[in-house]
């Protein structure tokens, strides 16, 4: 029981991790209706232009994460711009399709450009672990929680209290009414789509000074953010916070008390448990249809 | 005063509207009945812009606007009420009033003074503005999608059957504001169902069947509502 404290840390970091990644799959999907499996990729190269900016330019730790930002944002325009939109423009499934060769593209591009070597970012930070009461976390494991919530508060206030943000909800909620309203769904796809690989290239750069970056890394990660969507309901932002925190906890305590082989296991017992006794998600409303 | 020339338009390769030719004038307020799918909502979402004619035009106030894409209508003076009092369900009465004026968030007091306007037309709004749009009665949600549409300042306004399942004080109370509307000035397109209704507020009536235009006369006493039904059931001859 004395080590509780420590899982529960450790559980609210890799937490921290999910919900960025589960909350730009959750506004993609939950707005643009596409279901990105290339999603993991994007955290991975996250990873990589944080290795890029921390190891090759000598970024501090700041400046490393603002290049990631603006270089993902960008690389997200571009994959809906020049490979979403023209695919989907025939038929919205084939999206799912092209995601999926995205995704195989994007692996295989790492391991042709970064080499199959894992890699690890430089954070900048104090070595050390610093001690809070009874647990020990090193300061990049904390930099990934305050960064973490710094920008889901922004996230949140944002799509709360602002116009863009309101255009976002409603476009979400329904098409016809927002365009109707005088919304422009192509910028807000568009925007969408920013935010959301920015999200998980965030994520990916803040793991990568604590885990290895290397080319296969996203599959993983991207079965994970499915777990916190799904458990969450799709679309739902509150949800993929709380759900992507949770499974994060329910991990660490797993590894901590049976051991590590049951860690990536018991996200899917959790989420079929769920979907079992409630199939819109924790946090989906019911659809209505009338 | 809004001008649809000779329209076609429809989904895919079917074609619903066959040349759609009508006017409604300045302050005027034009009716179209019609049985289910003869067309009236294809011509609705046609002139707002969220369905492309294949031919034809539609002009605004002397302006084409049937090349601008939906979105770009609220900015031209034109909203419209969607049939089956589409709302943002997940969202607040309020949000979903404020989106009504997007195209003019930057004008933050006229914004605030339309929102006020629309509590005091609508003051069960106002009592339920935190309420999630998706819990409000029928009648509470067509005036909701009403107060969003007003809230773009539009100079034409399209109503898609607003008085559709709803009790009939609830009717009365949409006729009521249909005719304050009216009386300032706002030109209307109305589709209905409920002959009477349209019969009561329109100055001009068009009955439309399978995308044509099977009737239209200016409404006024020699207006056989018998006549006006047996066109509408597609007995009548055009
Ligand atoms: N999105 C769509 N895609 C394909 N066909 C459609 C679509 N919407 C309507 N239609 C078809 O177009 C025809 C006219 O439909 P429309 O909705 O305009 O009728 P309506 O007169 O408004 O009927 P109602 O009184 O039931 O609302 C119908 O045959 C309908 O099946
Ligand atoms: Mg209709």
């Amino acid at each position: 029981m004395a080590l509780l404290p420590q899982f529960l840390a450790n559980g609210v970091v890799i937490g921290s991790s999910y919900v960025l990644v589960a909350l730009g799959l959750t506004l993609i999907f939950g707005i643009l209706k596409i279901v990105n499996f290339a999603h993991g990729e994007f955290y991975v190269l996250g990873g990589y232009l944080a290795v890029l900016g921390s190891q090759l330019l000598g970024f501090p730790p700041l400046p490393a994460l603002v290049l990631v930002i603006v270089c993902m944002a960008a690389f997200g325009w571009g994959v809906e711009r020049f490979i979403f939109l023209p695919i989907g423009k025939h038929d919205p499934t084939n999206v799912i399709i092209a995601s999926f060769g995205l995704s195989i593209l994007l692996q295989n591009v790492f391991l042709k450009v970064a080499g199959p070597e894992p890699m690890i970012a430089k954070s900048g930070l104090p070595a050390g672990a610093i001690r809070l009461g009874s647990v020990f976390l090193t300061s990049e494991r904390i930099a990934i929680v305050a960064a973490a919530a710094v920008t889901v508060t922004v996230l949140l206030v944002v799509l709360r209290f602002t116009w863009v943000g309101l255009s976002l909800r409603a476009l979400s909620e329904n098409a016809t009414v927002a365009r109707i309203s005088g919304i422009n769904v192509r910028r807000v796809a568009v925007v969408t789509f920013m935010i959301g690989s920015s999200l998980a290239g965030l994520s990916g750069a803040l793991m990568s000074s604590v885990f290895m970056v290397q080319p296969g890394g996203g599959v993983l990660v991207v079965m994970k953010a499915f777990i916190v969507v799904v458990m969450a309901g799709m679309g739902s932002i509150e949800g993929a916070i709380v759900a992507g925190l949770g499974l994060g906890v329910v991990e660490a305590l797993v590894t901590g008390y049976l051991g590590s082989e049951m860690r990536d296991i018991i996200g899917f017992l959790i989420v079929i448990a769920v979907l079992a006794v409630r199939p819109q998600g924790l946090f989906g409303l019911k659809t209505e249809r009338s | 005063m809004l001008e649809c020339r000779n329209v076609d338009a429809g989904y895919g390769k079917v074609q619903i509207l066959h040349g759609l030719d009508f006017v409604v004038p300045t302050g005027g307020l034009s009716a179209i009945l019609g049985s289910n799918g003869s067309g009236k909502s294809t011509a609705m979402k046609t002139v707002a812009g969220l369905v492309k004619p294949t031919s034809g035009e539609i002009l605004l106030d002397g302006h084409r606007i049937d090349e601008l894409g939906a979105h770009s209508m609220a900015a031209e003076g034109l909203s419209l009420v969607p049939q089956g009092k589409e709302v943002l369900a997940g969202l607040s009465v309020e949000e979903n009033i404020l989106v009504g004026a997007y195209h003019r968030r930057k004008d933050r007091h006229g914004v605030a003074e339309d929102l006020e306007m629309v509590y005091q037309e609508f003051p069960r709004l106002r009592t339920r503005r935190k309420a999630a749009a998706g819990l409000l009665s029928g009648g509470e949600r067509q005036m909701l999608s009403l107060g969003r549409a007003l809230m773009a300042r539009p100079r034409m306004l399209l109503l898609d059957e607003p008085s559709a399942a709803l009790a009939p004080k609830v009717v009365g109370e949409i006729s009521d504001i249909i005719r304050k509307l009216r009386g300032r000035g706002l030109t209307m397109l109305l589709v209905e169902q409920n002959v009477s209704m349209a019969l009561e507020l329109a100055d001009e009536i068009h009955i439309l069947r399978e995308g044509r235009f099977a009737y239209s006369r200016k409404n006024g006493p020699d207006v056989d509502i018998e006549e006006l039904r047996e066109f509408y059931l597609g007995k009548g001859r055009s």
